[in-house]
């Protein structure tokens, strides 16, 4: 049995005796397989492969399965089949980036120097948080705060590893600075994969 | 293109999951009909032969455990033939028991999947499962999934772990092997 120099109809076979292709590319296999002898007998041993194949193989009992399975999850129209995999560090990261932007508003007042939390921890876009007060129309003797001299949280926090906003949070925790409100005592949701969840 | 067709064989299962998930059962025996045979065939020519139903049994339940994650840009076809091929891998390794049984193991293999050749009566058919037996582990994956199941190239290379032009070599020397094992019997 020789092989068919045609390997774009031969790499078409299997799924061909599937019936899985489309209306064309079957209508092309099918007129390739008509004239082409070696693509014929191929055609032959892959349905021969199939019976032989099959004939050694287990009855499954689909009762027995389904029995086995855990019970269905109550409905919660939960979107499950489009988690990703990571969703749960995802979640991880926006509470920690939830808990930092919290922790950020409600510190106005506090000016902060630019300290190292890592490579990522600057981020400046359009929806910028500024944890100063507004430095517009200030006379006050602090210069006002530059992109360069505060910490600017916008949209980019979700770009941070889970050690950078770890870090990020162990520096407030140890800022002595920060105002005594309590910021659990807000209770944002946040829109997630599976609908609502509050911090 | 065939995408169309698969695409409408994954859409069914999304449904029926989701079905499922909201409480119907009914989806779930849908779900194990359309799938527990073809995962039964290639748990046995992977060399599976005891309990090769067990296996189709824990891969669906693991599965169905764990369905939040499945992630529906993969189709619930090759995930179960990952979760199945996972588990053949593991009891495999549980009977190993030293560095040289991998060949022994291989060539159990070959006999396991060989040793209901007194059901096949018809002598060119106990052939072709011979000249199929004789594939390397990866070739007989490949080449199962490619002619059992009709798989296209990208999810096989999902269920075997490699890519798709790698596949395809390996399916085409199968094939080819598969030739000359049969025309040198
Ligand atoms: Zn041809």
């Amino acid at each position: 049995m020789t092989d068919c120099p045609n390997g774009e109809m031969r790499d078409l076979l299997p799924e061909y005796a599937h019936g899985v292709l489309g209306a064309e590319d079957t209508a092309r296999v099918a007129a390739h397989v008509a004239a082409c002898d070696d693509c014929r007998a191929e055609l032959a041993l892959i349905g021969r492969v199939r019976e032989s194949v099959t004939l050694g193989v287990p009855r499954t009992n689909v009762a027995a399965i389904v029995g086995a399975l855990p019970a269905p999850r109550a409905a919660s129209g939960k979107p499950a089949l489009y988690a990703s995999p990571r969703r749960d560090v995802a979640w991880k990261t926006w509470q920690y980036a939830a808990a930092a932007g919290l922790v950020l508003a409600v510190g106005s007042g506090v000016v902060w120097q630019r300290t190292s939390v890592g490579t990522g921890a600057r981020f400046a876009d359009s929806s910028q948080v500024r944890t100063s007060p507004a430095p517009a129309e200030t006379t006050h003797a602090t210069a006002p705060l530059t992109p360069e001299d505060g910490i600017t949280f916008g949209g980019g926090l979700s770009d941070l590893s889970l050690n950078d906003l770890q870090a990020l949070l162990g520096q407030m925790d140890s800022l002595k600075t920060l105002p005594s409100t309590d910021p659990q005592s807000v209770t944002p949701v946040i829109a997630s994969n599976e609908g609502g969840k509050t911090l | 293109m065939s995408d169309t067709i698969r695409e409408a064989d994954a859409r069914v299962d999304l449904a029926l999951i989701a079905r499922w998930q909201r409480g119907d059962e009914r989806a779930a025996t849908e779900l194990v009909e359309r799938h527990a045979p073809a995962l039964a065939r290639f748990a046995v020519t992977q060399g599976v032969r005891d309990g090769a139903d067990e296996l189709v049994q824990d891969t669906f339940v693991r599965a169905f455990s764990s369905l939040h994650s499945f992630r529906a840009d993969s189709s619930l076809r090759t995930w179960l033939f990952t979760i199945l091929k996972r588990l053949v891998l593991d009891r495999q390794r549980a009977e190993r028991r030293g560095p040289q049984q991998v060949e022994l193991e291989e060539r159990h293999a070959v006999q396991e999947f060989n040793a209901l050749d007194g059901l096949v009566a018809d002598e060119a058919m106990l052939r072709v499962r011979n000249a199929v037996a004789h594939l390397s582990p990866l070739q007989r994956e490949v080449f199962t999934l490619r002619v059992m199941e009709g798989l296209p190239y990208t999810e096989i290379a999902q269920v075997v772990g490699s890519t798709e032009g790698a596949c395809r070599v390996h399916y085409h020397n199968a094939m080819r092997a598969i030739k000359e094992y049969l025309s040198d019997d």
